[in-house]
């Protein structure tokens, strides 16, 4: 490998700091607004998950109650955190990756304004009692066409700032992102228009609705993830991706197998039989474009393990990854029909295995997409190392739990729960300490996370520190050979591009 | 690649995934032929539609807005998929006074009068396709099956075999005032966790009435009864031929399969006297 | 370094009276982040590893695996498995059905039988007044067993307990075919409906009894009458008492273990 890596010229930084500035303010807002929604979500999960192993928990308040929150939860989960950051993220990188300045900022930072408005009437709308009960659709009917008129406000930028990219290779993190921006609608109408507008069979109606779930992970949170990773791992360590054509490979698989995927969830119901088959086969496959894709990312950047160590992005972005490659292995073991399918299927399982594809992967990734993005939009450097390896370690701690969970607890549930000889009271309680478990890796990562948003938070107020030397985790020696942390401005001419990393 | 390219392909790969399983089966599915029953005993052609007495609608919108969904399901299994047919009250009843063995697996048309069949996502809490069976033959002995529900709803743990139970309390679904006088009609036979009366309210009452038509253990047409050829005499009313080809529901591909299949197929039973 | 960017028309500040090294170094410090990224490379050639190929096609069997149990792909129209028979339950043995406290058990069998003498002593056992009496509060039904167990098995003529007599006087017997089950769940009924309270329950042991009694009469095959009755029955039909809480089997009426 060659030492001598090239970065980038002066003018080409001044193009993307240009780039950058003019993407400030939805870019932050898209970054703040969703991590105030994760902390929300979390909050409502702790809630809900102590619920379950304590039932008299705060159950004198309607809007409190068990199937509001759990339904609130994920949907701020899903809507206010996840949609927000892989907006924050999609513009961001589709304009650097085009070399495009973003000059509609103001019109995207009002189209999420008007998104989040809609999610926030959505979500008083469960907590007060007008959910429509379709799992990830529960959002009231009048929430869905202004959530679709923000999002194409949103997108639509991205695509035209592609159009007008000046020329060479379009890049694989392009095609992932346009990729998720494409199948997102189709999929959105689809669902929306199926399941509120033209009858059909309830049973056929709920299959829909899995479908969608399944299709929300995999086609948008996923490739968003994917696209995301494979733009900062050979950005922060400066090595190609070590084998491009793999990762095209796996692009492409991800597209053509995963749209089948999401049936198994109605496995045993009145659907057509082959229908759950096909679902369970895709998830089972969705092992390929992950481990593929985690493979080729990993080898990337364990070639520059110190790099790795020292960058709170690459930290990030690599415990993501890890996370997709524990969530294919998920994927292949709970979707198996002849085994453990049955178990899974009506358990904490499927819960599970929805956290940890938008926890475990796609959160950590965007965590280290935000890590990289909000320095460079802001022009201030994070305020402080140990708040970023607090926020590290403590999710860490968490979704380890919840994986556990998800992939032992729910099963042992499921067995519990076919035990036909015993009574249900008997079946039920096997639930008990997984439910414990869950609260407890909620309220690790209700902690982690609150740390983080007010660490954004103070970002976005721009406080952060004025310096030209990246807030690293690990600094050598103790003591830092260009300065102290917190100096301001002892970067001059010349020493801005030192071989720090 | 051009972007054209590349349009095109993602929507080929995604729009024939589409076509295949969302499009399509949602599409044949809206209009499920009505199956034949058989002659009744007037010669008139009975159809197979089980109907269920109660105010679904309604009772749906409120088992929708709680969340009931997110702890129970309604989805008996057939065997291949799960043990839900073995447990001795969740298809029907093993051991039912007049039927004998009553329970079935769920099917197509059984979410009739509901938009989305509250299928359901986790099993905190038991299958509840029966629950109207179970509550008015099995649960509520000595008050009346509505009553046993109001129970449940304001306070799941009443009784002591069910204190561990994490169903949450929907007190809210209730109207508690302090007892004048006497007690109003409406008002329930329990006290409130503050001693005063307790009325349901209409969202507590539609709910309850949607709890009780949850019954889908009736008799169904040939085409669905899967029993075991060898077994008690299940319920099925003189087979007759089910109504030809134009089915959507597959009745005409079993008959056509059942000679070549080598497990015994319902059609080949004999009738039932 | 110091030559006008393309971009200086937006910088006027870059013309010849500005001190450019200090504006440069502004500049720099506020891009300093952008200035140290590295451009992306996206041209490693790395072969695919083995493991990775391996464990790639693990899963492609296991998913043709999942794919093969499908059935007919592509078949709308079967929503269950082809030639599927409803599985036998694996494991225990059957237990039976569940324990019911033994009145309810009692009188639900009897329930079932009273149905052929809903006809004459109608549904709600109060008769019609003229031709057929009343069940409510006889004290043929409520009293002593052996005298209801008499009546049921051979019929009765003449005046009943109240004196008086119904119809043409004559009940024809029931008594045909039945088994000592029936005789007590049809008693435990009849004693325990209609508003009639005897709080307890007849056995299968005092049925057998009964049978046996009345095999032995000196007019077996006849009805009995009041006189028969009043010199011969008054008592309780012999057997061990049952506590009507106890549970028992609803198939079998026998204490559930």
């Amino acid at each position: 490998m060659s030492s001598a890596i090239p970065t980038s010229t002066e003018k080409d930084a001044l193009l993307r700091a240009g780039i950058d500035r003019s993407l400030r303010h939805p870019v932050m807002f898209f970054l703040t607004s969703g991590a105030a929604w994760l902390a929300v979500s979390i909050i409502l999960g702790v809630i809900s998950s102590a619920k379950v192993h304590s039932p008299g928990f705060l159950d004198s308040c309607s809007w409190l109650t068990y199937g509001r929150t759990q339904a609130a939860h994920l949907n701020a989960l899903v809507y206010g955190w996840g949609f927000q950051a892989a907006f924050g993220v999609i513009i961001w990188l589709m304009s650097r990756l085009s070399r495009q300045e973003c000059r509609a900022a103001g019109l995207i930072l009002t189209a999420g304004h008007v998104w989040n408005f809609g999610i926030s009437i959505g979500l008083i709308g469960i907590l007060s009692g007008y959910s429509t009960g379709m799992p990830w659709m529960e959002f009231p009917v009048f929430a869905w066409p202004v959530m679709l008129f923000g999002y194409f406000a949103i997108v639509i930028w991205s695509f035209i700032q592609f159009k007008v990219r000046p020329d060479g290779p379009v890049y694989i993190s392009q095609w992932y992102l346009m990729a998720a921006m494409i199948w997102f609608p189709w999929v959105f109408i689809t669902a929306n228009i199926l399941l509120h507008i033209i009858p059909g069979n309830p049973v056929m109606a709920a299959g829909i609705n899995a479908w969608y779930k399944s299709a929300i992970i995999f086609l948008f949170f996923t490739p968003v993830a994917l696209g995301t990773a494979f733009y900062l791992t050979p950005k922060v360590t400066g090595r190609p991706i070590h084998s491009y054509s793999l990762a095209k490979l796996g692009f492409w698989s991800l597209a053509i197998v995963m749209p089948w995927a999401g049936m198994q969830k109605l496995t045993g119901a009145p659907i057509p039989y082959f229908l759950p088959y096909v679902g369970a086969a895709a998830t089972v496959l969705f092992f390929i474009p992950a481990f593929t894709a985690a493979v080729n990312i990993l080898r990337t950047a364990m070639a520059s393990g110190d790099v790795v160590n020292n960058s709170p992005t690459l930290r990030f972005t690599m415990a993501g990854v890890i996370g997709l490659i524990v969530m294919g292995t998920a994927a292949v073991f709970l979707n198996l029909p002849g085994s453990t399918l049955r178990y899974s299927q009506f358990s904490l399982s499927g819960y599970g295995f929805e956290i940890l594809s938008i926890y475990a992967f796609f959160s950590f990734v965007m965590f280290g997409a935000i890590y990289f993005i909000v320095p460079r939009i802001t022009r201030r450097e994070w305020l402080s190392r140990r708040l970023i390896k607090f926020h590290f370690f403590i999710s860490i701690y968490g979704i380890v739990l919840i994986a556990l969970v998800a992939i032992f607890g729910g099963i042992q549930q499921g067995v519990g729960q076919e035990e036909f000889n015993i009574s249900w009271t008997d079946s039920a309680l096997r639930a008990f300490p997984y439910a414990w478990a869950m609260t407890i890796a909620w309220c690790a990562i209700l902690l982690s996370n609150f740390f983080f948003f007010m660490h954004l938070l103070v970002m976005w107020m721009r406080l952060g520190r004025r310096s030209s030397h990246p807030t690293l985790l690990i600094s050598d020696h103790g003591h830092s050979p260009h300065g102290e942390e917190g100096d301001i401005d002892t970067g001059g001419p010349g020493t801005a591009s030192a071989a720090a990393h | 690649m051009s972007f054209r390219t590349f349009f095109l392909s993602l929507s080929a790969s995604f729009g024939v995934a589409w076509l295949a399983v969302v499009i399509v089966p949602y599409f044949k599915m809206r209009s499920l032929e009505p199956l034949s029953m058989g002659d009744d005993a007037s010669g008139t052609n009975v159809v197979f539609i089980p109907k269920r007495a109660g105010r679904i609608t309604e009772g749906a919108e409120v088992y929708a807005e709680n969340g009931c969904y997110l702890c129970h399901t309604q989805l008996v299994r057939p065997t291949y998929a799960g043990n839900d047919m073995f447990r001795p009250d969740w298809g029907g009843f093993k051991y039912d006074d007049e039927r004998g063995d009553s329970r079935r697996e769920t099917n197509a048309y059984d979410f009739f009068g509901e938009d989305f069949a509250q299928i359901g996502v986790a099993r905190m809490g038991p299958d509840l396709s029966n629950l109207g069976v179970r509550v008015v033959n099995a649960y509520a002995m000595d008050i009346s099956p509505e009553d046993w529900l109001y129970r449940h709803l304001y306070n799941p743990r009443w009784k002591p075999e069910r204190r561990d139970s994490a169903c949450p309390s929907f007190r809210f679904l209730f109207d508690e005032k302090d007892i004048k006088g006497n007690p109003s009609d409406e008002a329930l036979e329990f006290a409130g966790i503050h001693g005063g009366e307790i009325t349901p309210t209409p969202d507590a009452r539609a709910l309850v009435s949607y709890l009780l038509s949850l019954k889908k253990d009736q008799p169904v047409p040939d085409s669905l009864n899967f029993s075991p050829p060898a077994a008690a005499p299940t319920p099925a009313p003189a087979a007759l031929i089910p109504a030809p080809a134009v089915g959507k529901e597959g009745d005409a591909v079993k008959t056509d399969a059942a000679p070549s299949e080598a497990t015994p197929a319902p059609a080949e039973v004999a009738p039932a006297p | 370094m110091s030559s006008p960017s393309p971009q200086s028309h937006q910088k006027p500040d870059l013309d010849e009276s500005i001190n450019v090294t200090k504006v440069h170094g502004r500049v720099e410090r506020e891009t300093a982040a952008t200035l140290r990224e590295r451009r992306i490379a996206d041209n490693g050639h790395e072969p695919v590893s083995l493991w990775v190929i391996v464990a790639c096609g693990i899963v492609l069997l296991i998913a043709g695996g999942v794919l093969g149990n499908a059935g007919t792909l592509f078949d709308y129209s079967n929503t269950f498995k082809e030639g599927y028979v409803r599985g036998r339950s694996p494991g225990a043995a059957d237990e039976g059905p569940l324990p019911k406290p033994a009145l309810a058990a009692f009188s639900a069998r009897g329930a079932k039988i009273y149905s052929k003498c809903n006809g004459c002593h109608g549904a709600d056992g109060k008769g019609d007044g003229a031709n057929y009496p009343s069940l409510a509060g006889s004290k043929f039904v409520t009293g002593d067993t052996e005298i209801l167990a008499m009546i049921i098995l051979n019929g009765i003529q003449g005046p009943t307990s109240t004196g008086k007599t119904y119809g043409a006087g004559i009940m024809p017997p029931q008594g045909a075919g039945m088994s000592a089950d029936d005789l007590a769940g049809v008693m435990t009924y009849v004693r325990n409906s209609f508003g009639n309270a005897s709080g307890d329950v007849v056995t299968i042991e005092m049925a057998a009894n009964a049978l046996d009694i009345s095999a032995a009469r000196a007019k077996a095959g006849q009805s009995v009458t009041s006189e028969e009755i009043k010199a011969e029955h008054m008592k309780m039909l012999e057997g061990e008492p049952l506590d009507p809480a106890t549970l028992v089997s609803p198939s079998t009426l026998a204490p559930a273990p």
